[in-house]
């Protein structure tokens, strides 16, 4: 039992990094219905970026200052690229995603090379003397099930964004016409709504959480070009199991399919992990098509 | 009609095109000067691998431009049909055109068996699920419990296609140039098939599903049928495409079918020109010679090699932009030109409407240059 959840503990710990990318794909699903490929890509950018800043200061501002760089970078991307195919068929968009994917990785490539890079983590959070030990210290533990600080304060960042943006949606002006922009463009225009401005929006905050994310894969991995990889085609995973038009949908998609990922290496067959995770998200599809909590889309005909 | 005849002989007599002193120099200084690689032997293999990925692309094509259905796991079809002629010619004596046959027809099978599932689920959520088959595809092929057949993660090597001494056959030809008809004719027979199939009842059943599922059920389509069908029959030309790919390579392994490549697929056919076989022959050479071209372009422009990848992505992005229904789509669109209409065209574009387009464009509205229209044509969309 206990080491049942050890287990558990140690795929909520890799999850909640999915959960993070997984809530970036979600922001950009829900106000353009675009699935974002390049989202693991321009976090692994913008981790970069937080990387050079770091040769210049602390650990904080140079974090906040990367959010603060990856939303205009993300927010440019929207107005540059992807309006001039917002019209096109559904596909296009995707194939432009993709093409992000490879623009960012070879400049990436050419920028900093192909080389691991060593990131620190992130510092304690200290307000004068007294300081909140999340990201550095021993490991918590609970008889015999340990999760590592660094985990547990990715698992807390996981959640203050979601609440972040729980609060930001459904509790203030710019959150409900982000939100009525999503819901039916035409008549948030009709209603006053800069259309143009709210998928700009949707974009950097997007690009903003996941660059959030990928300082988090840098901290508990290492820095370098092709981390992201794998964890985007998770974070997808967790992003469709939870439903991809909702934000609380993909953390907890995001912690199962890490969940699963570790059970099923532990308990079906270390060799097949990947297959069996993705057997159970395919499954749960299968039964619920809009994923956990996706809504149901009912078109009018 | 001469243009298709033209190209039959071109199809023909390429094996032996660089053969003969003056084609060969010819070809030779096109790939000096824009990389593409069709010269020499190379030039013949180059052309064999078109035939192959031109199969796979055109299932691919079948699936999601007529029928729309996404897959970002095609490859996932093209390693069960390689997988199943590798195993057949390395551990039985089949012949190879009955073992790309059954490759053809176990692939289907399972086209059938992933088709019925994914009924269920559209757009993003069908492709999360098609990604998950082609993500736990080499984890499957290197398991242990089917080790035996598929020789784990060192893959399946096959004894070198030889060109066959019956009929004096070896007389008259090498092996790339046997390769090449062998892969050649298959090819170019299933595509017409495909071009054949678009067209009929079962073509045009797949098109109003994709534009209207509910009109189509309306007109009396069998949709699940028809989903499940065109997902088998889309399996059905990547166990072919799979079968000849380990015939041309002589080798499989877990590693040669990957997620990018699955999402290279979708890629190449969008810029190919979805629902066209003209754009699945375009996504096939796109396919295969990019990569030359690119770097060569890399080489005159004198841009850094580690940013190829960046130089693709923005050819990417323009195409799309500038083609939204991929080049076929363009190429459609030129041929509609006749010297009237530009004149036409031309005598139509004052440059005061000129201006007033480029007002209306969104860049020119943000940098506040911009005069809105009293007529939004999006508006009307809905």
């Amino acid at each position: 039992m206990e080491e049942f959840a050890q287990q558990v503990v140690t795929g909520v710990s890799i999850g909640s990094i999915y959960a993070i990318i997984a809530l970036a794909i979600v922001l950009i699903y829900r106000s353009t219905s675009v699935v974002n490929f390049a989202q693991g890509e321009m976090a692994m950018f913008t981790t970069f970026i937080t990387w050079s800043f770091l040769l210049r200061m602390d650990f904080w501002p140079a974090f906040l200052l990367t959010i603060v760089v990856a939303f205009f970078i993300g927010a440019a991307l929207e107005i540059v690229v992807m309006r001039p195919v917002e019209r096109a068929p559904h596909l296009n968009s995707i194939v432009v995603t993709l093409g992000l994917l490879a623009i960012f990785n070879s400049v990436a490539l050419w920028r900093y090379g192909p080389l691991q890079k060593p990131f620190p983590d992130p510092d304690n959070w200290c307000i004068g003397d007294s300081c909140l030990e999340i990201f550095q210290g021993d490991a918590f533990t609970a008889g015999a099930v340990t999760i590592s600080r660094l985990n547990v304060g990715i698992l807390f960042v996981a959640l203050m964004i979601m609440v972040a943006l729980f609060l930001m949606f459904n509790y203030t002006k710019l959150g409900l016409a982000m939100r009525a922009t999503a819901l039916n463009p035409v008549a948030s225009q009709l209603v006053g709504i800069n259309v143009s401005r709210m998928l700009a929006l949707g974009w950097g905050l997007a690009a903003a959480v996941g660059a959030v994310a990928g300082v988090m894969t840098a901290s508990s991995l290492n820095l370098s070009i092709d981390m992201m990889a794998g964890i985007l085609i998770f974070g997808f995973a967790g992003a469709v199991l939870g439903g991809l038009d909702s934000p609380g949908g993909a953390i907890i998609g995001g912690l199962s399919v890490g969940v699963f990922q570790v059970l099923a290496g532990n308990y079906i067959d270390s060799q097949i992990d990947l297959m069996a995770a993705f057997a159970i998200i395919f499954i749960v599809l299968v039964i619920r098509p809009t994923g956990l909590f996706g809504r149901r889309l009912v078109r009018r005909v | 009609m001469i243009g298709w005849v033209l190209l039959g002989l071109f199809l023909l007599f390429f094996p032996y095109l660089h053969t003969w002193p003056a084609a060969s120099s010819f070809l030779d200084s096109v790939d000096n000067t824009t990389g593409l690689g069709i010269g020499g032997t190379f030039g013949v293999f180059q052309m064999t691998t078109l035939g192959v990925w031109l199969v796979i692309l055109t299932g691919l094509n079948i699936l999601t431009g007529y029928s729309g259905q996404i897959s970002l796991g095609h490859g996932a079809f093209v390693a069960a049909g390689a997988y199943i002629t590798a195993i057949l010619l390395d551990q039985t004596a089949t012949p190879l055109v009955v073992a790309i046959l059954a490759a053809a027809i176990g692939t289907a099978a399972i086209g059938f068996a992933i088709g019925i599932p994914s009924l269920r689920l559209t757009g993003p959520y069908l492709a999360i699920a098609t990604l998950a088959i082609i993500v736990s595809m080499p984890q499957f092929l290197k398991w242990d419990k089917v080790s035996e057949w598929t020789k784990g993660s060192t893959g399946i090597d096959l004894p070198s296609a030889d060109v066959p001494t019956f009929l004096g056959l070896d007389r008259f030809m090498d092996d790339s140039q046997w390769l090449y008809y062998s892969v050649m004719v298959p090819a170019v027979i299933m595509t017409v098939l495909a071009w054949n199939l678009t067209r009929s009842r079962i073509g045009r059943a797949f098109i109003a599903l994709r534009d209207s599922e509910i009109g189509a059920q309306q007109m009396g389509v069998n949709v699940s049928l028809y989903k499940t069908l065109a997902f088998a029959i889309s399996a059905l030309y990547a166990g072919v495409g799979g079968g000849l790919f380990a015939y041309t390579q002589d080798f499989v392994s877990p590693d040669s079918f990957g997620i990018f490549q699955s999402i290279e697929f979708l890629v190449v056919i969008v810029i190919g020109g979805l629902a066209s076989t003209l754009g699945s022959v375009l996504a096939a050479i796109f396919f295969v010679y990019q990569d030359g071209v690119v770097l060569r372009l890399a080489e005159l422009i004198g841009f850094p090699e580690r940013l190829r990848w960046a130089f693709f992505g923005v050819g990417l992005i323009l195409i799309m932009i500038v083609a939204p229904n991929g080049v076929a789509g363009l190429v459609q669109r030129l041929k509609t030109l006749r010297p009237a209409t530009v004149l036409e065209m031309l005598r139509q574009a004052r440059p005061s409407a000129m201006i007033s387009r480029l007002r209306n464009h969104p860049l020119a509205e943000r940098l506040g240059l911009g005069r809105r229209d009293e007529h939004d044509p999006g508006d009307e969309e809905s």
